[in-house]
């Protein structure tokens, strides 16, 4: 199993988790979404595997690059 | 005895770490049997006394003309299995900065391919000649290398480690791409850097393709192995012409130009605060297939691509929602070096525009976001070929200014989900009625009602009726209106062909 480190390709604030440890993902499917701009942009894993980690919560500030999940892939 | 290369046991270490030699990559990339070499004799013979060759060390550099889809290519790599692929003090350059098939690019005005795979200069050199020399000295210098980026399309792909002046000849080019694992790129490798800073780095972590490509936008694209580096400077170069006096070629894969996607009329989502797939939008309006992203890895809130409609090829710059689509420096410096490129080539542009505006924050600023964000549109300004706007949402401020054709036509063609101004109305009300809203009894349902009725005035139909849009179609005619234009302004490229000369000081 690869640790999978997903990124916040934008700063902003995150406005909805939408994933938990322990839940499988796919592929495209978003983790998470922040809001940057007035737009709602979702965090999206490019790798399959189990959510490992999560770690950002609502309202939470995020930088461009921070990591916000961790995959187990 | 050149086609030997540095010999079976440097040929053998090579081909193990994953890497073709310069021969076998020439091969694969021209079409079959079209490669004629020259300087094939170049390199360093010994002779005994009786005038009997006994030793050849060949040049390190193999070049020559070829061809790719049918057409006459300049061509020419480093040897590195023959000393690192670093000069053999010839008294004519083969390749590289100065070398002979720069010149032969620039005589006959054909595109160049550089394959680097070279570790640059050496102190043997200094050596041999008994002194020290400043930099750009002789056959050394980048006069020629720039007088090509005005004249013909120039690719380098790094494919293997480089640093100095092969590392400066990749980046003089129109387009860049490097090999993923097996290539890097830096001013200077591990060893400069540690005996510098002390900092010691492996040379992916300070050249690879994660700095070069994805961080830096030092090299445009990534290939997963030399194959597909090859191939897809191939495929770069179906979409570039011969030269700045010649169109490109146009190529036609038989997708009807009056295919219209029903997937187009609900791709916008109705919440202006949601993202959308606009490389999908992208694919389902150009001809299938001929999507080519240009720097895919770096400033990915914006997307732009070299592409073609009816077979003619255009440079798409689409704004990305999945990234915010909004301007930051990076998608600036993108756009600019994107729209240029398209201009010297005679390529017409057509924006995708969906841009909030540029990005804001104190992070932002100090990346010069003003500067880069004008920049861009300055260089937009100063484009001779005719620019295209499809307003597919958003079109706002400084940088929704950028996607507008102001130097010509000032053509823009909008979907009914755009919306546009000098800055959104939340947001701009507070700031512009703040008198109004704090003198009203319910400040708040004041400021509301101030919004309802500008966001009545907003609709894309009351800008259209005032002809200040040119159009506003249905998403699915988007692919029959655009090719239709595009056919219609072929005689304007082809009476602007030539050198352009652009005066001004870029802000």
């Amino acid at each position: 199993m690869a640790r999978i480190e997903v990124k916040s390709e934008i700063t902003g604030t995150v406005w909805q988790v939408k994933a938990s440890p322990g839940d499988k993902v796919d592929s495209g499917d978003v983790l998470v979404v922040i809001e940057s701009m007035k737009m709602e942009i979702p965090v999206i894993t490019e790798d399959p595997g189990v959510v490992k980690e999560i770690l950002v919560k609502e309202k939470d500030p995020v930088a461009e690059g921070q990591v916000v999940a961790v995959i187990d892939g | 005895m050149a086609e030997a290369c540095g010999g079976p046991d440097a040929v053998a270490r090579h081909h193990a770490s994953g890497k073709l030699t310069v021969r076998e990559r020439i091969t694969a990339l021209l079409d079959p049997n079209t490669f004629r070499e020259v300087g094939k004799l170049a390199g360093r013979a010994s002779y005994d006394k009786n005038g009997v060759l006994t030793s050849f060390e060949p040049a390190p550099y193999v070049m020559g003309v070829g061809k790719i889809d049918g057409r006459p290519v300049a061509v020419g790599g480093e040897d590195y299995t023959i000393r690192a692929g670093t000069g053999f003090g010839s008294d004519r350059r083969k390749g590289g900065q100065g070398g002979f098939i720069e010149d032969l690019a620039y005589e006959f005005r054909i595109p160049l391919v550089n394959l680097i795979d070279g570790t640059g200069g050496t102190v043997n050199t200094t050596r041999r000649k008994g002194y020290t020399v400043v930099p750009g000295y002789g056959q050394d210098g980048c006069e020629r290398s720039t007088d090509l980026l005005g004249i013909v399309p120039v690719v380098s792909a790094v494919m293997g480690t480089t640093a100095g002046g092969p590392s400066m000849r990749a980046i003089l080019s129109h387009w860049s791409i490097m090999v993923k694992g097996t290539a890097q790129i830096f001013a200077a490798g591990p060893p400069v850097v540690q005996r510098a800073f002390g900092e010691k780095l492996t040379k992916e972590e300070l050249g690879g393709t994660a700095i070069a490509v994805d961080t830096a936008g030092t090299i445009d694209n990534i290939a997963e192995d030399e194959a597909d580096c090859l191939r897809q400077i191939r495929r770069f170069l179906s979409y570039m012409p011969q030269n700045v006096w010649e169109l490109p070629p146009e190529q036609r894969c038989g997708d009807p130009v009056d295919r219209c996607e029903d997937a187009l009329a609900d791709i916008v989502p109705r919440s202006g605060r949601q993202a959308y797939n606009m490389k999908k939008l992208l694919e389902l309006v150009v001809d299938t297939g001929s999507l080519f992203e240009i720097q895919p890895t770096y400033g990915r809130a914006l997307i732009t691509a070299l592409a073609r409609m009816d077979g003619r090829v255009v440079g798409v710059v689409a704004n990305n929602p999945m990234f915010g689509g909004i301007m930051d420096y990076k998608a600036a410096r993108k756009q600019g070096h994107f729209v240029e490129l398209c201009d010297m080539f005679n390529i017409p542009l057509v924006f995708f525009a969906d841009i909030p505006g540029l990005m804001v924050g104190a992070e932002s600023e100090a990346a010069a976001i003003l500067r880069e964000g004008v920049r861009a549109r300055y260089i937009g300004f100063q484009v001779t070929v005719p620019v295209f706007t499809v307003i597919v949402r958003k079109c706002y401020g400084v940088a929704g200014g950028g996607v507008i054709d102001r130097a010509g036509l000032n053509f823009k063609i909008a979907w009914p989900s755009g919306n546009w101004g000098s800055l959104p109305v939340e947001g701009g009300v507070k700031a512009a009625y703040r008198r109004d809203i704090e003198s009203a009894e319910d400040p708040e349902r004041r400021e509301r009602e101030i919004e309802e009725e500008l966001r009545q005035l907003a609709s894309p139909f009351r800008t259209a009726e005032a002809f200040a849009i040119e159009d506003l179609i249905d998403p699915r005619e988007t692919r029959p209106y655009l090719c239709q234009f595009i056919e219609a302004l072929q005689p304007r490229l082809r009476t602007q062909l030539g050198p352009k000369c652009k005066t001004g000081v870029r802000p």
